[in-house]
């Protein structure tokens, strides 16, 4: 049966959400789920990182100048990238001056890693806060 | 120690070199292994070591060979069309 708006602890639900996604995983840290935690925490790192070492941080690109036609691309890319966490915009206000631009295979798998990276950490965050909000005991804790 | 540092943060600011070769296609094996995880990390009820070790190679292993039976197709597909 559906809560009523009032059962609904709306400060932790958007608690677990924004730590969620300030560390992918952390949501999972506040409804006790560690080993979930821990997991979604090393592997959405690794492949941020991996996205970062094999493109370089300039494959976090962001857009500056709005006439473009390829900024709706490189748009989606970057908010994909910044779902990872907020400290990923402090990336992109590093390579906003144009010093590290990539190009070919590297960008694209640059691109692919740390976007995946971060739409799974979107999927996580929903996971999260549906958990929170049904409240549902999982064995395994 | 300085030093280490140094390289370790260099390492991140010039790509790697990765040429237009087959090898390169071997670059989605960690993505489909970091989609796996997660997933069924978010799905699965119980976290036992075994049962989600289990399950994560399972997802794998069915994307993997997806992706392996459509690039033959489009491998096959590509080979009619040039002939």
């Amino acid at each position: 049966m559906a809560k009523s708006s009032r059962d609904t602890n709306w400060p932790f639900l958007i608690s677990v959400g924004l730590l969620s996604w300030f560390i992918p995983g952390g949501g999972y840290f506040l409804l006790k789920e560690k080993k979930r935690a821990w997991i979604i925490l090393i592997t959405i790192s690794l492949l941020f990182i991996a996205g970062l070492y094999v493109g370089s941080i300039g494959v976090v690109d962001k857009i500056l100048i709005a006439d473009k036609p390829w900024i709706i691309s490189k748009l989606s890319w970057y908010t994909a990238q910044v779902v990872v966490s907020p400290i990923v915009m402090m990336i992109g206000s590093v390579t906003a001056s144009g010093q590290y631009q990539v190009y070919g295979k590297p960008e694209e798998i640059g691109q692919i890693y740390t976007g995946i990276a971060g739409l799974l950490n979107f999927l996580c965050i929903i996971n999260a806060v549906y958990l929170a909000y049904v409240g549902v005991e999982r064995s395994g804790k | 120690m300085q030093s280490i540092a140094t390289s370790l943060i260099a390492s991140f600011t010039s790509p790697m070199h990765i040429g237009t070769t087959a090898q390169a296609l071997l670059f989605i094996v960690p993505l489909i292994a970091a989609i796996s995880v997660v997933y069924k990390a978010t799905k699965l009820e119980s976290m036992e070591t075994k049962n989600f070790i289990k399950e994560s190679a399972s997802l794998f292993s069915s994307i993997f060979v997806f992706i392996l039976i459509t690039a033959i197709v489009l491998l096959v597909f590509t080979w009619l069309v040039t002939q």
